[in-house]
């Protein structure tokens, strides 16, 4: 739509370009800050030698900042439930057109590569960038891929709610016996020695937890898309 | 030329600079248009400017990206890992947010049929 | 050499961002918010930061960009 509001718009954009120069000029004016400034970054890096894994990113994601990871997986479950509850029927949508046949051969032949490209990414988040919510999210772009081409194709319902529901369980598990275990929630109680880092099997509990989370993550996104491509026309 | 713009002050300046004007052009678009999909659009555009100046400044040149291998050991020249991790939590949540809104617009649109923002404001339907 | 590559994405990314808002048809619109989100992932990528530029990748141009053409979809084209 291109009808646009009663809006003094050359007052906002006048407020916006000073805001422009009020951030250029403070820039300019810190450029006489001391230059040895202590970050807490420095002793994160440190502490990642002798208690972590390779990727500093999934060590302070899962580690160090654990419980953090717990909460946006809640706000995950609760973005997926909101979805859910407003766009699902039971009535089955009428697609009405068939896909194209060269669309449903080159799904065919992409969707175990897609899938294994997101397993790969997963397991080894610890090593190399990725991790438990990028893959997943590959994960979920693959049925995607399936669910466009197929007229028929549908994840049913039963092995959704199984796979989150030990995902999400067996996380909050894990920290209370690592409570149990250590007397810190999320401690790391499975054997992490120094002298294995950059191997598959190092770390402990960090690639365990991460893989727990991409399972939560790519079964998730797999409902919110499902919910939103299959909503019924009839109301 | 080149080793003017390479300057760790030079490229702070282009990077909050720039950052500053995509969130301009983002609340720009969200107080001029009237139809719903276009204020989601121009909320994505604003939370990729709070990123990218999130990172742009902590960038530092002549350092490695933070991840420990067999080439790279030493741990004084990498890069800072505390932002990425926040910004990584904090893509996921704007996407799972957006959709959530977007499926409430949907539903609104079936249930009464219109999707200019200044005629929603009756409390039932 | 950084310093050129982070203004000359800037300068498109802002370009593509302000054409993706002023649009009248809706799918124009859409495609011209991929394009800020693949920008964005130069830049990233530019700045040292692997992880935040691939869940960017995935998530900005796999998940986001689905909802809006299916919201789209939904809502039909109208003015």
């Amino acid at each position: 739509m291109n009808i646009k509001r009663e809006l003094p718009t050359t007052t906002l954009s006048g407020f916006a370009l000073s805001g422009l120069l009020v951030v250029t000029i403070l820039n300019i004016l810190l450029q006489n800050m001391p230059k040895e400034i202590y970050s807490a970054g420095d002793a994160l890096l440190k502490l990642n030698e002798t208690e972590g894994v390779a990727n500093a990113v999934t060590t302070v994601v899962v580690f160090f900042r654990g419980f953090d990871t717990l909460g946006e997986i809640a706000v995950l479950f609760i973005a997926s439930l909101g979805i859910g509850l407003m766009l699902h029927s039971n009535t089955h949508c009428n697609i009405k057109a068939e896909s194209n046949f060269m669309l449903q051969t080159a799904s065919k032949l992409l969707f175990p590569i897609i899938l294994l490209f997101g397993i790969y990414v997963m397991v080894y988040g610890h090593l190399s960038p990725g991790g438990g919510f990028q893959g997943g999210v590959i994960i979920a772009s693959a049925i995607l891929l399936l669910l466009i081409s197929d007229k028929s194709f549908e994840i049913p319902h039963s092995i959704i709610i199984t796979l989150e529901t030990f995902a999400g369980v067996s996380y909050v598990l894990i920290g209370l016996i690592g409570l149990l275990i250590l007397d810190t929630f999320l401690g790391n109680f499975l054997p992490h020695n120094i002298s294995q880092m950059g191997l598959l099997l190092s770390g402990g509990i960090i690639p365990l937890i991460y893989i727990i989370v991409g399972i939560k993550v790519g079964s998730e996104m797999s409902m919110i898309v499902q919910n939103i491509i299959k909503r019924s026309d009839d109301v | 030329m080149f080793e003017f713009f390479d300057q760790p002050e030079v490229i702070k300046v282009i990077v909050s600079a720039g950052s500053m004007f995509l969130f301009s052009i983002g609340l720009f678009g969200l107080l001029s248009y009237k139809h719903i999909i276009k204020t989601f659009m121009s909320i994505a555009i604003m939370e990729i400017s709070i990123f990218l100046l999130f990172i742009g400044l902590t960038f530092k040149r002549d350092a490695v990206a933070p991840i420990i291998d067999s080439t790279h050991m030493d741990v004084s020249i990498m890069n800072d890992p505390i932002p990425h991790a926040m910004i990584l939590t904090a893509i996921v949540i704007g996407m799972a947010v957006l959709a959530l809104g977007t499926s409430f617009a949907i539903e609104y649109y079936k249930l009464t049929g219109n999707i200019n923002i200044d005629e929603m404001n009756s409390m039932r339907y | 050499m950084t310093g050129i590559i982070i203004l000359v994405t800037f300068i498109g990314m802002i370009i593509v961002a302000f054409a993706a808002i002023i649009q009248t048809k809706l799918a124009d619109a859409i495609i011209l918010f991929m394009g800020t989100g693949l920008g964005s992932v130069v830049l990233f990528f530019t700045f040292k930061a692997p992880d935040v530029a691939l869940t960017e990748a995935v998530i900005g141009g796999g998940i986001s960009s689905l909802i809006f053409l299916m919201a789209l979809k939904h809502l039909g084209e109208e003015r």
